[in-house]
């Protein structure tokens, strides 16, 4: 099995409330290699180096002069998202162009954290693909996310990365709950 | 076999379980029990055996290589002894190979291969043989069976006529496998050395198979149900094939109807690839090929009386696993609510020409929910239904109470 080609798999996308990814600190690379894979660890205990928002973008800004880049957020139930498309996602930032807030939206991304100058991380998804989706989308997605949360929550402990993540972040899997389970209450507001 | 042979192979069973040992020490015990003690040399072999094993806590080392194994239950890193009949017989693709092919008993078949240095008297087609010693390797996924210089072969007389068993497609793996399969399908040769190749079903699914070419051998005809036995079953990216050179195949009389490997996912449509959306098409019959912007296709140059189509390759994400999933004309119709004569028309008006047919495409499906169904293929789910998932309010019910009713 060890000399088996490996061949090459696109990494899915993640479901993640933004309330849990704002506390996402650990980043790292499997393998050594250039193009290697980079992921940042949820704390619900999963890795993550795509991820899936549906949200409402709710402001944008072009920036800089030679190279422009977006900058915007999107908010879902928990709270909001930093987003960002430059030069080298050329699509996503035709596509953000287009978009005029607030409009829900589905974001396909890479998440990545930054230092600040003052030491604080944050967390910011770089655009792959955005577009403009409807109500019953987001919906959809909250219940998605959900399911998926309570999953990880439920296996914390049976797998390495989750293992990984409750030395980590040591979390309240009770806060966790509470978090999906107001997600879900805001659904038919 | 020599006394220094045989201490060879007991320090090689002895090393494959990770402990070093002394090839001198060894042959002075075996001639210390031939010599002195008039032991026959295959009894001194399963003593020193037995002596070392126990000495190192070894287990599955003693008295192995006596033991007569079913064909079926080998797996790699043992050394075993088999009795089995030659049932295919390869050319050797190499000078350091004296004989390969495959050896098969009632239990089932494994591939076998033949050093040239261990010098092993050559075996006959139809021949049955008793094989001491020899170890299964792993190659290329597969169990193989090594003939080395450690490795005894001496012919059976045997005349048990040897039925193979037939193994259902869905459950091949990499190795032997014998089917009973119709001819679905009868593709263009990729390859000079190529004689056929295409896809086999029954029951439970379909399998890619290929047959080169060689002396005496023959196509099968399309629809027809064959017995095929002993073929090579390889592992290319996950995927199996069959290849039908080391096998026998006997057109069989009756019908098959084959499974369609059907899978469903949801998910979400997380990407939507490039030649999505309205396409040219090769009009070549049987081509069919998508042509370049500038009208090309790679094998019959440029068509300018192509013929359009609409179709959408794209990734299918379910949080899990990301699918890439093509799907074609009438089903793109209705997920974009556009038909393939209104994108025609917007391609022809429009200054963006064909991509912007990509993009009203491309918006009316990114980052939505869908249910697909189809044959997936060549790492590909093909659909063949696809339908936007609609919210549910038991679902929303199910999961509040999950997370925990009680705490609002």
């Amino acid at each position: 099995m060890n000399r088996r080609q490996i061949s090459y798999e696109r990494e899915p996308a993640r479901r993640v409330f933004a309330s849990e990814l704002r506390e996402t600190r650990v980043q790292f690379k499997e393998g050594e290699d250039e193009k290697s894979p980079t992921y940042v660890l949820l704390p619900s205990g999963v890795r993550a180096n795509r991820i899936l928002i549906v949200g409402t973008l709710t402001e944008k800004q072009r920036q800089g002069d030679q190279n422009i880049f977006y900058r915007g957020r999107v908010a879902d139930p928990t709270g909001p998202f930093f987003i960002m498309a430059g030069s080298y996602q050329p699509e996503a930032m035709q596509q953000i162009a287009r978009i005029e807030p607030p409009a829900f939206v589905a974001v396909v991304g890479k998440p990545n954290i930054f230092e600040t100058p003052d030491g604080k991380s944050l967390l910011s998804i770089r655009v792959e693909s955005i577009s403009v989706v409807d109500r019953e989308t987001r919906d959809l997605w909250v219940l998605d996310t959900a399911r998926d949360t309570l999953d990880r929550i439920d296996a914390m402990g049976t797998t390495e990365d989750s293992q990984r993540a409750q030395e980590e972040y040591s979390i309240k899997p009770e806060l966790y709950r509470k978090m999906v389970y107001d997600a879900l209450s805001q659904i038919h507001l | 076999m020599t006394l220094s042979e045989v201490a060879e192979r007991i320090s090689q069973k002895i090393e494959a379980k990770g402990v070093s040992v002394d090839r001198q020490k060894v042959e002075s015990k075996l001639r210390r029990l031939v010599d002195e003690f008039g032991v026959n040399l295959a009894e001194a072999e399963r003593t020193v055996m037995s002596d070392l094993a126990r000495e190192h806590k070894l287990t599955g080392v003693g008295g192995t290589s006596t033991e007569m194994h079913r064909i079926h239950d080998l797996v790699p890193g043992e050394w075993v002894t088999i009795e089995g009949k030659i049932v295919a017989l390869s050319p050797s693709p190499s000078p350091s190979i004296a004989q390969n092919g495959i050896i098969a008993d009632s239990s089932g078949a494994i591939r076998f291969v033949a050093w040239s240095r261990g010098n092993p008297p050559e075996m006959e087609y139809g021949q049955w043989y008793r094989i001491e010693s020899a170890v299964i390797n792993e190659y290329r996924g597969a169990p193989n069976l090594t003939i080395h210089s450690g490795t005894t072969i001496s012919t059976v007389e045997s005349d048990v006529p040897l039925i193979p068993s037939i193994t259902p497609i869905a459950e091949l793996r990499p190795g032997v496998g014998s089917v009973r399969a119709k001819t679905v399908q009868d593709w263009d040769v990729t390859h000079d050395r190529m004689l056929q190749t295409g896809l086999l079903g029954d029951e439970t699914g379909t399998i890619k198979f290929v047959i080169w070419k060689e002396d005496g051998k023959e196509k099968l005809e399309p629809d027809t149900v064959y017995n095929i036995y002993y073929a090579v079953v390889d592992e290319y990216n996950g995927r199996l094939s069959l290849t039908l050179n080391s096998a026998m195949y006997i057109a069989d009389e009756g019908d098959i109807e084959v499974g369609r490997n059907d899978t469903g996912a949801s998910g979400v449509i997380v990407h939507v690839a490039p030649g999505s959306g309205l396409i040219k098409r090769c009009p070549v019959e049987g081509c069919n090929r998508t042509l370049s912007r500038q009208n090309y296709c790679p094998v019959h140059e440029i068509q300018p009386n192509f013929r359009y189509d609409l179709r959408l390759k794209a990734v299918l994400d379910d949080g899990t696993r990301a699918r890439n999933i093509l799907i074609q004309r009438d089903i793109v119709e209705e997920l974009a609510s556009l038909t393939l004569e209104e994108a025609i028309e917007v391609a022809e008006n429009n200054p963006l020409g064909m991509d912007e047919v990509f993009i009203r495409v491309s918006n009316a499906v990114l980052g939505r929910y869908y249910t697909c169904g189809g044959n997936e293929f060549d790492g590909r789910l093909l659909v063949n239904r696809c339908a936007p998932m609609t919210f549910d309010p038991a679902e929303l019910a199910l999961l509040l109470n999950r997370a925990g009713g009680e705490t609002a």
